[in-house]
């Protein structure tokens, strides 16, 4: 019976699309793909003044499977402040379709961060930070890690709940029932359909698997941050997604340049990027306290 | 809250190897002696896309336990002594006390399945990740095969799954639930007739 079922689901390997409401059809695309202007800060400012240049800039970037939509909040509490530009960057294969998700690598989802990080460096801007959620964090330690951002590259890296070992421990057999499976389908709120991709493909999850265990095992041996930048960690106690055990191996495994110790935060939280509360259901004023705390303390860092 | 489930099970499963041991007896031989083996070896532990935790197996069979069908054991097995030798994975500890029962005991490949319960601990060396789980209670089976050799050492090669990880709301997160064995094994003290 099993058997019967596996094959099956071998057999159906196309998910059923629903194009109307689904990220992964033809007619709902992520909005930067349509008004670029509106969420790069290299593409918004032609040219930008003394003062633009002294603002700092935050590269946001969302995590697996999601679209620049994850950012929307962060951005809009940075321009309420008037004192911090977010470039939300949409991850390569991400924010499109089924079938370019389906035959895209993180190589190719990290691409775009590296492209927008070099596009604010050529225009000159100054105070360039990095904030990702959850694959994007290990997306910008492999950055890291392999010499993209150099001395005084970036100033400030913060990673809200990154993501080296999954809470899920049976992606670790994702490489063997993944090609039976195919495809995973997510649960989410009305709200959140055609921000997310509704349906993972397994090659996806393999790619997400590779990702997390290259950075672990960079971790284990050890690498540090560049002269001149800093980290800051925040990490939910709780987390359905990213273990928290994955802040336990970046305490460990990533040192400041003096080989201190980043800055690590965990969050009475049982969220996944906490960050991000629109579209959720059932959201707690508990919750709310946590994002506040979690934007206050980044605009903080960002304007000291 | 695991302690008192570990030695609980621990309590059942001594019981019944004593039990084990004296119904095993035929109706006729109530005087049938004991012939035990206690063997003593390394393990070399491989977890599906985690870590290396390796250590000590010991394993104790009798003729008085379903004719060497079943044998009792005990393994120590540590990252300290695999992927955390000199790198920064997680300090992690595994105690485990296994129930094995071998098929054709007295052949020299010997397919066999294993109920295992244990002890986990991680040791996250730092103050602030007190607040996450490090220990859980082991519970898993494992299956595969063992040859012993005519010369006295036994190898062994198993494959398992631990049920009782971490999912990320609760419990440790380096647990994994897939893991693969070798064991190398000699006799420490051997009643068997040579």
């Amino acid at each position: 019976m099993l058997a019967a079922m596996l094959i099956l689901a071998a057999c159906s390997k196309t998910p059923d699309i629903d194009h109307n409401s689904m990220l992964d059809g033809d007619k709902i695309f992520d909005p930067s793909l349509y008004d670029s202007a509106k969420y790069l800060v290299s593409v918004r400012i032609d040219n930008p003044t003394t003062k633009d240049i002294q603002t700092p800039v935050v590269i946001a970037v969302h995590g697996y499977s999601a679209t620049t939509y994850e950012w929307d909040e962060f951005r809009d509490f940075a321009d309420n402040s008037g004192e911090i530009y977010v470039s939300q960057v949409l991850l390569g294969g991400h924010g499109r379709t089924y079938d370019e998700f389906k035959n895209s690598s993180w190589k190719d989802w990290q691409a775009s961060i590296l492209d927008e990080y070099r596009a604010l460096k050529a225009k000159g801007y100054a105070k360039i930070s990095f904030a990702g959620s959850s694959a994007a964090c290990p997306l910008m330690l492999d950055l890291i890690k392999e010499g993209e951002i150099g001395y005084n590259g970036l100033d400030h890296i913060f990673l809200i709940d990154p993501i080296v070992i999954p809470s899920d421990k049976l992606m670790s057999i994702v490489g063997l029932v993944g090609p039976m499976l195919g495809y995973l389908e997510t649960d989410m709120t009305n709200e959140e359909e055609g921000h997310w991709y509704h349906f993972r493909p397994q090659e996806t999850l393999q790619e997400l698997q590779d990702l997390t265990e290259k950075i672990r095992k960079d971790l284990q041996k050890g690498f540090k941050l560049p002269q001149g930048t800093d980290m800051k960690v925040y990490k939910s106690i709780h987390d359905p997604t990213a273990d928290a055990v994955s802040a336990v191996l970046i305490n460990k495994g990533l040192k400041n340049y003096d080989g201190s110790k980043v800055s690590i935060q965990m969050l009475e939280s049982d969220l996944h990027v906490v960050t991000r509360l629109k579209g959720r259901d059932d959201v707690t004023q508990h919750d709310r306290d946590i994002q506040k705390e979690v934007f206050d303390d980044m605009y903080r860092i960002l304007t000291k | 809250m695991n302690r008192k489930l570990l030695s609980t099970f621990i309590l059942l499963l001594f019981f019944t190897g004593l039990r084990a041991q004296s119904d095993s007896t035929q109706a006729t031989e109530t005087e049938r002696p004991h012939i035990r083996i206690l063997q003593a070896g390394i393990k070399i532990q491989k977890t599906q896309k985690l870590y290396w935790e390796n250590g000590i197996y010991l394993d104790w069979g009798c003729n008085r336990l379903f004719d060497y069908h079943l044998h009792f054991g005990f393994s120590y097995i540590t990252s300290r002594l695999g992927s955390a030798m000199g790198t920064n994975a997680i300090k992690q500890d595994n105690y485990i006390f296994h129930s094995t029962w071998h098929f054709r005991p007295t052949k020299s490949l010997q397919p066999l399945i294993r109920m295992n319960t244990g002890y986990f601990h991680a040791d996250y060396e730092d103050p602030i990740f007190d607040v996450l789980d490090n220990t859980a209670f082991i519970f898993g089976l494992e299956a595969g095969l063992v040859y012993e050799f005519d010369f006295p050492m036994t190898v062994g090669l198993t494959v398992g799954y631990t049920f009782t990880g971490g999912d990320g709301t609760s419990g440790p997160g380096t647990l994994y639930p897939v893991f693969y064995q070798l064991s190398i094994y000699t006799p420490v003290f051997d009643q068997r007739k040579k």
